[in-house]
């Protein structure tokens, strides 16, 4: 018994010295986006989870990298990235990320290629009005294919709006365009900054 | 808290411990999620003219495991110190109103990593899959969709098989009835099961089943639940409808109805809900009828206060409406 608590305390004791931030909710909550990965990467076998923390580290350098911008206190945290993986090479990435828009968080998940450019990417939750016109094809090709210094060019002066042209091409839309973009700077450098290292040993 | 299920989670945590006081310490942290999580919750009673306090203090543990070619499965650990001060009526994990004792809350391991066709396979003990509480999970918060009330217990220990596919998720599970308890007593068993719509959808609908017999009573339960969201707003109900038999033989029809509307703030730090309870029983004259109003306000990641209040509507054959408010923090660290 002694040594069974020995090594409980000895453990919380670790524990602490590891502290991370946390998730407001309890883990048994926890779901994978497992339908919206089978939907990216059909071809996919399995899928590997790489779970990193976003701390208040990452979260000030979000905030330079792009000023006027900041992170949900959902999106700190441990948050996973997945590899879709077929056997045992890797196909690209899916990272979810959350933005907050005038109906609530919108939740993206976005499908990331080896040269982290944006491949395609499905709304797990948004409660838009105006959602179908972002799941268009035509709205999804302005984001398609990019990578984050494509897509940082396609921000206005104010660092939060998208360009006129996006907002011109997004149809009926534009708050959504303004979200999705915001969204998917912030999935590519959160991808790199945390998971690049262990991206490039794949 | 029984030795067979304690032992589990004993288990549990002294391998959680041995490898992280071990050297390998940074492959056994890769992919762990754990929390610090602490709560203190007042109740008043008014129709008992009670007020007591709940204090639960523990470890939230989840753990993906993997391989080469990716995940295997993931494993989700939680036990408690919960202190009564003054609670009545006793909850059944306790012996008095100021007992205390380490709970198991969710402690399983759900293996992934099987072909397409084949389920994943849940063992342990979890949250029976039926009704709302399957999509919404309402561990430690005043939140919540009276699961253990309709089918006799919250969480068993057993196995379940789930799987997320295209367009439907569904997860099947067959536990012993023991509750906290990893055995099943004077056969008690619990076969429980929900199909739906995937569950991240704006509108969610689901079938639930249930045939138990748990504390000596049997239950056969069949139930509809549906949620949907039009921009912060969420309407959900659960409507069951099914029969128990306390005694042998006398079977007696059952209908629990449950109808909410919530709002959340667009910063979601805000929630707001409001419940409708209808519960009717054929051995009882009349439907009871229950308003349920709470919010829960995040203050950080960490920090969050809930308040509840719930009133009887309509009066009782015992003529004392239930009446109940509750106010809870919750930190998590």
């Amino acid at each position: 018994m002694k040594i069974i608590c020995f090594l409980l305390i000895r453990a919380l004791l670790m524990l602490l010295l590891y502290i991370d931030n946390v998730e407001a909710v309890a883990y048994c909550s926890l779901r994978d986006p497992v339908a919206q990965i089978e939907q990216l990467f059909p071809q996919k076998t399995n899928q590997l989870s790489i779970v990193k923390t976003v701390g208040e580290d990452t979260r000030a350098l979000v905030k330079i990298a792009l000023p006027s911008n900041d992170l949900h206190f959902n999106e700190l945290g441990r948050h996973t990235l997945y590899i879709a993986m077929l056997g045992k090479e890797p196909l690209g990435y899916v990272h979810v990320r959350s933005e907050q828009s005038d109906w609530g968080l919108v939740e993206i998940v976005w499908a990331i290629d080896k040269d982290l450019r944006i491949t395609n990417f499905v709304f797990q939750r948004c409660r838009s009005p105006k959602k179908k016109i972002a799941q268009s094809s035509s709205f999804k090709d302005m984001f398609i294919g990019k990578n984050y210094q494509e897509l940082k060019e396609l921000l206005s002066y104010d660092g939060i709006t998208a360009k006129q042209s996006v907002l011109e091409n997004a149809q009926e839309a534009p708050e959504l365009a303004n979200v999705v973009l915001r969204c998917a700077l912030k999935t590519l450098l959160l991808t790199e900054m945390l998971w690049g290292e262990e991206l490039v040993k794949l | 808290m029984k030795p067979l299920s304690f032992i589990f989670l004993l288990l549990y945590f002294v391998l959680l411990g041995a490898v992280i006081s071990a050297p390998c310490y940074a492959d056994f942290s890769k992919n762990l999620r754990w929390s610090l999580d602490g709560s203190a919750r007042l109740n008043h009673n008014d129709a008992m003219d009670n007020t007591s306090r709940i204090y639960a203090f523990g470890l939230d543990t989840h753990k993906v495991f993997t391989n080469a070619s990716g995940d295997i499965g993931y494993g989700v650990g939680q036990l408690y110190w919960t202190k009564l001060s003054n609670h009545m009526p006793v909850p059944f994990l306790f012996t008095s109103k100021d007992d205390s004792d380490f709970i198991i809350r969710e402690a399983h391991l759900n293996y992934t990593a099987g072909p397409n066709w084949l389920p994943n396979i849940r063992l342990g003990h979890f949250t029976l899959p039926f009704g709302l509480e399957e999509s919404i999970d309402t561990n430690g918060r005043l939140l919540d969709y009276y699961l253990g009330k309709n089918l006799g217990s919250k969480l068993d220990w057993g196995l379940s098989l789930n799987k997320v596919i295209s367009k439907i998720e569904y997860n099947v599970s067959y536990t012993l009835g023991g509750k906290d308890k990893l055995k099943s007593i004077d056969g008690s068993y619990a076969v429980t099961g929900r199909i739906g719509s995937l569950n991240h959808l704006d509108f969610v609908v689901g079938l639930s089943l249930y045939d138990g017999k748990i504390d000596g009573i049997s239950r056969k339960r069949l139930a509809i639940d549906w949620r949907y969201y039009w921009g912060t707003w969420g309407i959900l109900g659960e409507l069951a409808l099914g029969e128990d038999n306390k005694q042998d033989n006398i079977w007696q029809k059952e209908k629990y109805s449950l109808l909410e509307l919530n709002k959340t703030s667009i910063n979601e730090q805000l929630k707001l809900y409001s419940q409708l309870i209808l519960r009717n029983r054929e051995s009882q004259a009349n439907t009871d009828k229950l308003i349920n109003i709470g919010l829960s306000y995040q203050f950080t990641t960490q920090f969050e206060l809930s308040m509840s209040g719930v009133k009887q509507i309509n009066r009782p054959a015992s003529g004392i409406k239930q009446q109940l408010a509750r106010v809870q923090i919750r930190y998590r660290y």
